[in-house]
């Protein structure tokens, strides 16, 4: 019965053992696994979950949570920059059997540059527009950072609409960063 | 029994037998947790594979055909073109691969590895052969070609035939799950480069571009109504050795307009490796010129 009732806590208190080259990394990952209500333990005491920089170190078999690792096999895999919420969040998913993957890894897929026909292009200043939109700023808001008037705020939004083929603001956000993925271009 | 019924029980073992015999073509590579990917037989002591399911490490276990095991030895990854290739630690018989050209409405035979030695299979039509194509990744494929066919994550990277037996070339996962195919024609490109320096070398200049529309007011300085913006730049790469920002619009490198990226592309083959590039670029409202000389591409 006590047994069940563990199982079921919101906040269990995991061990976690962090690995990290880098010591200002290390330390910086251990502050928040220790803020988040874990143990941080030593990377040879027995441990839930590892949490590692980059690449696991060979061998460790484990439940891991790695950051900007690259193998696919890996039960947890969040990007470089993750915050804390998003590391807590892994710890605990990947202590509980699941796998952790963000989005657009598992969108994958080996694909081609996208190209959009030009007349669907948007120009710097709506790209701008739809960062602000896509922080949840008001049209208001949008005007006062950008130095524009209301007027052209509506305008450049109604631009993005019918260039994205979207009808609210959330469609819009979400069918420019679906441009983004296909079409960025590394050169 | 009719006329019908035989057509259709010639069909089945016809494709039975085609399968069976292409075991011989085919290896699987072992993965962790038990799980594993297929690998295409190139020559006797070579497979490929498809580059983005194959983690980083230096030596896998194979199951060859007929169910031994084998190791083998990464030779040369290229992600531009998905492909692996590795060199196995003991020789298998000689493939015979006969190069083939995809068509439109064609049948094609997908087959992956079942892990113990023989071979899986699956049944479609070419959905779509179109043109040559650059992957977002920079490289060339010689061929678009869309299968119609579901694939399980164990298949991927088998060869792919058509109805004479030819091999249209290796299955792979495009975008949401599209079952695309890697031309023969372009594993033959890649695989001697591969196998002789371990990678494809490319030019590079270390920045994440996107397109956009030029400004109205700067069409007329800019002469082109689009260009390539300047998402993020690498530390210490070419292009940041040069002074370029985030923010710059980016109009022609070496007087080819980024207007229509796949020319840009071309630019940037092994040969562009330490060229100075004249970079045309649209910043806080002015048009301007930048040199730099192009790197060649680290490692991904």
């Amino acid at each position: 019965m006590r047994q069940a009732a563990s199982q079921l806590a919101p906040a269990e208190r995991l061990r976690v053992a962090v690995h990290a080259a880098d010591v200002t990394r290390r330390s910086a990952l251990s502050r928040v696994v220790a803020e988040a209500g874990h143990v941080v333990v030593g990377v040879e005491d027995a441990a839930d979950v590892v949490l590692a920089d980059g690449g696991l170190p060979p061998g460790e078999t484990r439940p891991a949570v790695t950051l900007g690792g690259a193998d696919r096999d890996l039960s947890g895999v969040l990007s470089r920059d993750a915050g804390a919420n998003q590391i807590d969040a892994a710890i605990r998913a990947v202590a509980a059997g699941l796998i952790v993957r963000l989005p657009e890894a598992t969108e994958g897929g080996f694909a081609a540059i996208g190209e959009t026909d030009g007349h669907a292009l948007l120009t710097p200043r709506e790209l701008e527009v739809l960062g602000a939109l896509a922080e949840g700023l008001t049209n208001k808001a949008i005007a006062r950072r950008l130095n524009i008037s209301l007027h052209t705020v509506k305008f450049h939004i109604e631009s993005l609409f019918r260039k994205l083929g979207a009808r609210t603001r959330t469609e819009a956000v979400a069918k420019a960063s679906e441009r983004r993925r296909y079409e960025t271009i590394n050169l | 029994m009719t006329d019908q019924a035989d057509l259709l029980a010639q069909f089945s073992s016809a494709l039975a037998a085609r399968t069976e015999a292409a075991k011989n073509a085919i290896v699987a590579i072992h993965l962790p947790h038990g799980r594993h990917i297929t690998g295409m037989v190139w020559q006797s002591d070579v497979v490929v594979a498809s580059e983005q399911s194959l983690p980083r490490k230096d030596e896998f276990e194979l199951v060859a055909p007929g169910g031994s095991a084998l190791t083998a030895k990464i030779a040369g990854r290229d992600p531009s073109t998905n492909i692996v290739m590795l060199r196995l630690a003991a020789p298998l018989a000689s493939p015979s691969i006969v190069a083939s050209e995809a068509q439109a409405g064609a049948i094609a035979l997908v087959i992956g590895a079942d892990g113990s030695g023989g071979a899986s299979a699956r049944l479609g039509l070419v959905n779509l052969a179109g043109p040559e194509w650059h992957s977002s990744r920079g490289g060339l494929i010689d061929r678009r070609i869309v299968l119609d066919v579901g694939l399980a994550r164990r298949e991927e990277g088998g060869p792919v035939f058509d109805a004479t037996g030819g091999c249209l070339g290796m299955s792979t996962f495009g975008p949401r799950g599209q079952v695309i195919v890697i031309p023969t024609a372009t594993i033959g490109r890649i695989a001697p480069q591969l196998a002789k320096d371990g990678r494809i070398a490319r030019g590079w200049l270390g920045v994440a571009l996107q397109a956009v529309a030029v400004p109205d007011a700067l069409r007329e300085s800019a002469e082109q109504s689009s260009g390539l913006m300047v998402m993020s730049v690498v530390e210490g790469g070419p292009a940041a050795q040069a002074g370029v920002l985030a923010g710059d619009i980016i109009l022609s490198v070496d007087g080819t307009s980024t207007h229509r990226f796949r020319r840009i592309a071309k630019l940037f083959g092994s040969d562009s490796i330490g060229r100075k590039a004249d970079i045309r670029l649209i910043r806080s409202g002015s048009v301007m010129s930048v040199q730099t000389t192009i790197a060649e591409r680290r490692a991904a």
